[in-house]
């Protein structure tokens, strides 16, 4: 634990989300207030002790500063705010840096917010077109390399250092989707087998439809407040930031110094050190899980399985209930939502949610400690954000 | 936001002030690479600075174009309406016979035949009268 650590200094008190999955005629503005309206009932306090707003950015929204525009639509005057950016990893940052802030006086109630409209407030080509944006102007875009390229990549790479089979990656998307069948308001809910995934079809390899993500519309919402703050408020539940990681290891796909280990590897171990924790003592986890193989590399880097074996931790069910660690067990970006910037948001919803028992018939038995990584750009971005009862103090 | 209009046309690289000089060099039918002077590092992403020791003695010099396939995907579904047309082709990553490693699509054949490890040249592709790419074709 390093001199200056955030563990326990902070809690969730609050969480949100709209409705999600195909949401017309609403705004990415809307879906996040719609979600910060949920997040203060669920903390039992009024907006105007908010005074700390973070947010990523909206693929379908024309604001610059997100976080800005959503305070004016939400009616507060925040003295503290930021829109971050880190692709997909800016999630699990958002609470990092929130926490921090909380710790370092910047603001005392901090809203963690995102919403986004990917599936009705874009056409499916600017959808994607957009994701491409992301990728470098001179050296990747001309090619037309997809984001969902760079994570193929790494994946067939890994098929062909470790054995990992196409079977083994789908069988994520058919494990996720029996998660989803059981989370209210997942947007895809019928089962499906390891040979739908292999037979729907291949958009990029070893990619197949069913290995990648959803196409969302959601919003979600978090209140952070310090430990203190938390026992004045009367919080019932909270939930403590016990640790945070980072790692950007590489801008291009091309410099990554590995296809293979990434850098989830060194965002976790400074998430586990902080937290006093360690791999084993986690109960569930959320995991960044735009394909199917992510996963299976996630699995590996995070200390939950050795640097090869995620394949056949995930075939012989450990990823699941009864197996070391039950992940995504809301569906995921496969099957429950995936609305761009803000699809690690219900990851972070689902492990809160299963810390304070309220997850129903997919409670994961007597959870106390969580672990939510984000990532994005093709592996450039990872973060690690470990969550616990006060047991776990 | 993109418009609909932007989708439709595939992105040209706009060279800025590191990569003026790659850019050039491509169109004159060679990869520029950027050796080191100080402490030998050989780059491929351009930059004014050396990305190991921060020198700036940096040295321009056409890499050989041989290289070999580190990882590769077959794109199905295009990354937008431009490359509809284009599909199915194989992105690749390269390590260039001189260390770097590089991104780029392969032309010349079919795809599907592309495999690890495979020796793979590099082609270069006039697009536009300002802008060359550097494809790869098997060796």
């Amino acid at each position: 634990m390093t001199a200056n650590s955030l563990r326990g200094k902070v809690a969730i008190i609050g969480i949100g989300m709209s409705p999600v999955g195909k949401v017309a005629g609403r705004s990415p503005l809307w879906l996040a207030a719609d979600a910060a309206m949920k997040a203060l009932a669920d903390a039992g306090i009024g907006k105007r002790v908010v005074d700390g707003v973070l947010s990523c950015h909206a693929f379908a929204s024309p604001f610059h500063r997100f976080s800005v525009a959503f305070s004016e639509y939400f009616g507060i005057q925040p003295t503290f705010s930021n829109t971050l950016q880190v692709s997909g990893a800016t999630a699990a940052t958002m609470f990092n840096i929130g926490a921090a802030a909380i710790c370092g006086g910047l603001a005392e109630v901090v809203l963690v917010v995102g919403g986004d409209s990917l599936l009705t407030g874009l056409t499916p080509d600017l959808a994607l077109r957009s994701m491409t944006e992301s990728r470098d102007q001179q050296y990747e875009m001309p090619f037309g390399i997809p984001v969902a390229n760079t994570f193929a990549m790494t994946a067939h790479r890994h098929m062909k250092e470790f054995g990992t089979t196409a079977e083994q990656l789908a069988e994520v998307a058919v494990i996720q989707r029996r998660h989803a069948a059981r989370t209210p308001g997942a947007q895809q809910t019928t089962p499906i087998t390891v040979d739908d995934v292999l037979n729907s079809g291949m958009v990029t390899t070893p990619y197949h439809k069913l290995d990648c993500s959803l196409i969302s519309d959601g919003g979600a919402a978090f209140v952070l407040t310090s430990a203190e703050q938390a026992r004045e408020l009367g919080a019932q539940n909270p939930i403590y930031i016990l640790g945070g990681g980072e790692c950007y290891s590489h801008e291009h796909i091309f410099l990554m110094p590995s296809l293979t280990s990434t850098g989830a590897v060194e965002s976790s171990r400074n998430a586990y050190r902080m937290a006093g924790y360690g791999p084993n003592d986690i109960d569930v986890a959320g995991i960044y899980d735009c394909f199917t193989g992510t996963v299976i590399m996630m699995l590996e880097d995070l200390g939950f399985c050795p640097k090869g074996e995620g394949g056949r931790f995930v075939a012989d069910g450990h990823m699941t209930y009864g197996g070391q660690i039950p992940s995504n067990t809301h569906g995921g970006l496969l099957s429950f939502a995936h609305s761009g910037m803000p699809g690690s948001l219900f990851h972070f919803h689902e492990v809160v949610a299963q810390l304070r028992g309220q997850c129903g018939e997919r409670q994961v038995a007597g959870a106390q400690l969580g672990l939510v990584h984000s990532l994005g750009a093709g592996f450039a971005t990872n973060a690690t954000t470990i969550l616990g009862t006060e047991h776990t103090l | 936001m993109i418009s609909s209009e932007d989708a439709m046309k595939k992105p040209q690289p706009a060279p800025d002030a590191d990569s003026a000089a790659f850019w050039r060099g491509l169109r004159e039918g060679v990869l520029l690479l950027q050796h080191c002077a100080d402490c030998g590092h050989v780059q491929y992403y351009q930059q004014a600075m050396c990305r190991d020791c921060g020198g700036e003695n940096l040295a321009h010099r056409p890499a050989s174009g041989r290289g070999k396939v580190h990882s590769f995907s077959v794109v199905h579904r295009a990354p937008g309406p431009a490359f509809k047309a284009d599909l199915p082709y194989a992105v690749l990553l390269i390590d260039l016979a001189e260390g770097p490693r590089m991104i780029s699509t392969y032309t010349g054949g079919n795809p599907e035949e592309v495999t690890f490890d495979m020796d793979v040249v590099l082609v270069c592709e006039k697009i536009s009268d300002d802008v060359t790419l550097p494809r790869f074709r098997r060796a």
